[in-house]
């Protein structure tokens, strides 16, 4: 699981279709079709399939004007998980797809594998804007064969949610620069934040985490080789720092740190304000999620949570989306020219504004961190100044084609079974082997 | 709808009655023509007619049936596409999966807590709405409105009711000081919640057909039954309930048939789970567990042989049904002629 994005089924899109009008304001997103005008002998239609939140309605409209004779026909899928099934199953029939296609970095490994489906961005001048981007964005959306496949919209840099109302109660610091120095600051590590949590458990009786899911998801991330060498073999078995960080995380979970929540329900947001929980691993597209969940909870700003500008183990990305043009497209040349222009540093401040995602291009970060607008839910937090600092020094881990599957449905149940005490460190490790072995080894 | 085609109006079936000329378009050789396009009409039209149903089958029915067949003797994935030639390597892939097994038996075991108590609540209900009681309309109405919700918006509010933490039920458990009951994480509680949303939505509609059947059976059996003495229970169990058999057949078959194809509840009952049907498969029926095969694992070689072993054991079903209802329809063979030797001795 790894954006908002990837969640499946009926109550995540609840969740989401509540997200997206409470953070964004831009909920009607799926109905943004634009009306057709097929009466200009060279108008172009343009379809673009997004999922989520993505908060390009305005910029569709901005488009359209300023180029006369382009009519953008938008669907926005609830979730991610539907966008990739939507996805995978119209690359199997080999018909459907948009001329605009989303991709999520959690799935980007699967597309990988059918790339030549997609169509080459350096035709339609991508190595002409290529420095826009972070180096490893724009190499994550490149296949193996060098051909670029994807121009990068957002990206997932990671920092500490916490609620400054426990922190106080347990008699730790408020402040969220005090909080940042508390675990480490810039070299802020697993160790020490397990260590806090131990206290603050011992102190409150209460989770210190939400449930395991997310902790190991930025864990994983911060590996240099994560369940994939970088040369695309498998890497879980006989990956040593994997395992250990796995039992680091099973034996702070086991002792009563993890509050054992249900991840993407959280009780309806309740767990969210009831104080279950102290600290939330938080990407900068899981802000609005945490608003989302505090006001489906009954909650408001005043529930306490506060954004700190450090994050054990160092700087991580988690999430981070794609723009493809499908070789279906009958017109690949406009929708190119769009799915840059979207991706644009500017357009990608106006995105950010919109629906509250980090930039992935150096120019609109550098701008979303010099505003440093407050943000009111945060108390006043200047949520983009910080995730621009937390941006700074991640670096790209290579995903292999099943990485969303192995984060999910290999380690996923094993961890639920620890939040829920039913095994130990060593059984739920047995228990993520065997399912590697049956879902991704023979599969 | 034919009230208002007067022999004049009689456009549709040419060959009976002579229309007066409209027009001259047949011309001189009309008698011989129209004879000929009449033996035609009765030989080709009855296909004719039934067509539309066959090719549409053929066209979503027998050609996917076929087509998942050929898929499923192929490594074949979700977006890669057709792979080596396996033979039956996916048959025996899927029976030798302890997943498949563990689906099988989610599916029967829910099933059962599902088909037998709806079966038990709907007959009940049906001899209750066979009363003469006041707003008769209304009370039949309204055991069938949960029928109208859809599953999905079903599944959504029982998901929730049946939370582990924040749920309606062990709130209210909790509050008399007992244990909350692990709905969504272990086996058995999870299938009685599931089977629970199963039973709100259907025992209403099966209710009413089997409300339906009870007003057929002939009153007089009753007011026989009654002058010889049978109590209300009695009534029920030798003259109500013989009496709907057939019915009877009729909602257990679709309950079977449904039962084995449930998907909706399971899979929207943890929807924010990654790995549908539970974490560790608590809940995961063998359609769900073909879904996450196809959709999840994209393994579609492995999905369509699933989906062929799904067809077989509902095929499979249906034949025991069918042995099942014919034993019991030659049951009923005999009743009807009870009653009638019954009903000639009362003329006597």
């Amino acid at each position: 699981m790894k954006t908002p994005r990837s969640l499946r089924g009926t109550a995540a899109f609840v969740a989401a279709a509540a997200l997206a009008v409470t953070v964004s304001g831009c909920g009607s997103s799926s109905d943004t079709s634009a009306s057709g005008s097929d009466t200009a002998s060279e108008s172009v239609e343009l379809t673009v399939t997004t999922f989520g939140t993505f908060g390009y309605d305005d910029l569709y409209k901005k488009y359209e004007s300023e180029h006369p004779g382009v009519t953008i026909k938008a669907t926005n899928i609830d979730t991610g998980g539907n966008a990739r099934t939507d996805a995978f199953t119209k690359i199997a029939a080999g018909s459907g797809l948009a001329d605009i296609v989303a991709v999520e970095e959690g799935w980007l490994g699967s597309i990988m594998e059918v790339s030549d489906q997609f169509v080459d961005l350096r035709d339609f001048g991508a190595d002409d804007i290529k420095s826009n981007w972070l180096d490893w964005k724009y190499a994550q959306g490149t296949d193996s064969n060098g051909r670029v496949i994807g121009y990068g919209t957002d990206i997932g840099p990671t920092g500490l949610c916490y609620n400054t109302k426990l922190f106080k109660e347990a008699g730790l610091p408020t402040d969220r620069d005090e909080v940042a120095k508390l675990f480490g600051g810039d070299s802020a590590t697993w160790d020490k934040y397990f260590e806090v949590g131990a206290e603050y458990t011992k102190k409150t009786g209460k989770g210190w985490y939400d449930q395991s899911g997310f902790l190991w998801n930025s864990m994983v991330n911060q590996l240099s080789e994560g369940y994939y060498k970088a040369d695309g073999t498998l890497n879980v078995a006989e990956n040593a720092e994997l395992k250990s960080r796995f039992e680091q995380l099973a034996s702070a979970t086991l002792s009563g740190q993890s509050a054992g929540q249900t991840q993407w329900d959280w009780g309806k947001g309740k767990a969210f304000v009831d104080g279950s929980f102290a600290t939330f691993t938080c990407p900068g597209w899981m802000l609005g999620v945490v608003k989302g969940q505090v006001e489906a909870g009954g909650g408001d700003a005043s529930t306490g949570w506060d954004f700190a500008d450090v994050f054990p183990g160092g700087a991580t990305n988690w999430g981070g989306s794609f723009l493809s043009v499908p070789t279906t497209s009958k017109h690949q040349k406009e929708a190119a020219e769009l799915a840059a222009w979207l991706t644009a540093p500017e357009q990608q401040v106006a995105q950010s504004d919109a629906a509250g995602t980090f930039p992935s291009t150096v120019k609109a970060a550098e701008e979303i961190a010099a505003k440093a607008t407050p943000n009111e839910f945060f108390n006043d937090a200047p949520t983009g100044a910080i995730l621009a600092k937390r941006a700074q020094g991640v670096k790209a881990q290579f995903k292999g084609p099943q990485d969303s599957v192995i984060q999910e449905n290999v380690f996923g149940p094993a961890l639920v079974q620890l939040d829920q005490k039913k095994t130990d460190a060593a059984g739920a490790w047995d228990q993520a082997l065997k399912l590697l072995d049956e879902l991704v080894v023979n599969n | 709808m034919t009230s208002t085609m007067t022999p004049h109006g009689s456009l549709s079936d040419g060959p009976e009655p002579e229309p007066p000329p409209r027009g001259a378009s047949a011309g001189g050789t009309r008698r011989p023509w129209r004879h000929r396009l009449s033996r035609l009409d009765t030989k080709a039209s009855p296909y004719l007619y039934v067509a539309p149903f066959f090719i549409l089958f053929g066209l979503v029915g027998l050609f996917p049936l076929v087509y998942t067949f050929f898929v499923s003797l192929f490594n074949w994935k979700l977006l890669k596409g057709q792979g080596d030639f396996v033979g039956f390597d996916n048959y025996v892939k899927v029976l030798g999966d302890e997943y498949f097994w563990n689906s099988l038996f989610n599916t029967a075991s829910i099933f059962l807590l599902s088909a037998i108590p709806q079966l038990v609540a709907a007959v009940f209900i049906a001899a209750v709405l066979d009363q003469n009681i006041r707003a008769k309309t209304f009370w039949r109405m309204s055991v069938l409105l949960p029928y109208v919700v859809t599953p999905a918006a079903v599944a959504l509010i029982f998901s929730n009711m049946f939370g582990e933490q924040y749920g309606l039920i062990n709130n209210i458990l909790q509050n008399f000081g007992l244990d909350p009951i692990m709905w969504k994480s272990e086996t058995l509680p999870s299938h009685i919640a599931i089977a629970t949303m199963v039973n709100w939505r259907w025992t209403g509609y099966n209710a009413l057909i089997l409300l339906a059947a009870m007003q057929s059976v002939p009153r007089e059996l009753h007011e026989s039954a009654q002058l010889d003495g049978a109590g209300p229970v009695r009534r029920f169990l030798s003259v109500t309930l013989p009496g709907i058999r057939p019915t009877m057949i009729f909602v257990i078959i679709t309950a079977t048939v449904g039962g084995l194809q449930i998907f909706v509840e399971p899979r929207l009952f943890d929807s924010s789970g990654s790995t549908p049907g539970g974490s560790q498969r608590q809940f995961q029926t063998t359609v769900l567990y073909l879904w996450e095969m196809a959709f999840q694992r994209q393994n579609f070689g492995q999905a369509s042989a699933i989906a062929w072993i799904l067809f077989f054991i509902i095929v499979g079903v249906g034949v025991l049904n069918f042995f099942l209802s014919k034993s019991i329809a030659t049951a009923e063979a005999k009743v009807g002629a009870t009653r009638r030797r019954r009903r000639e001795g009362a003329q006597k």
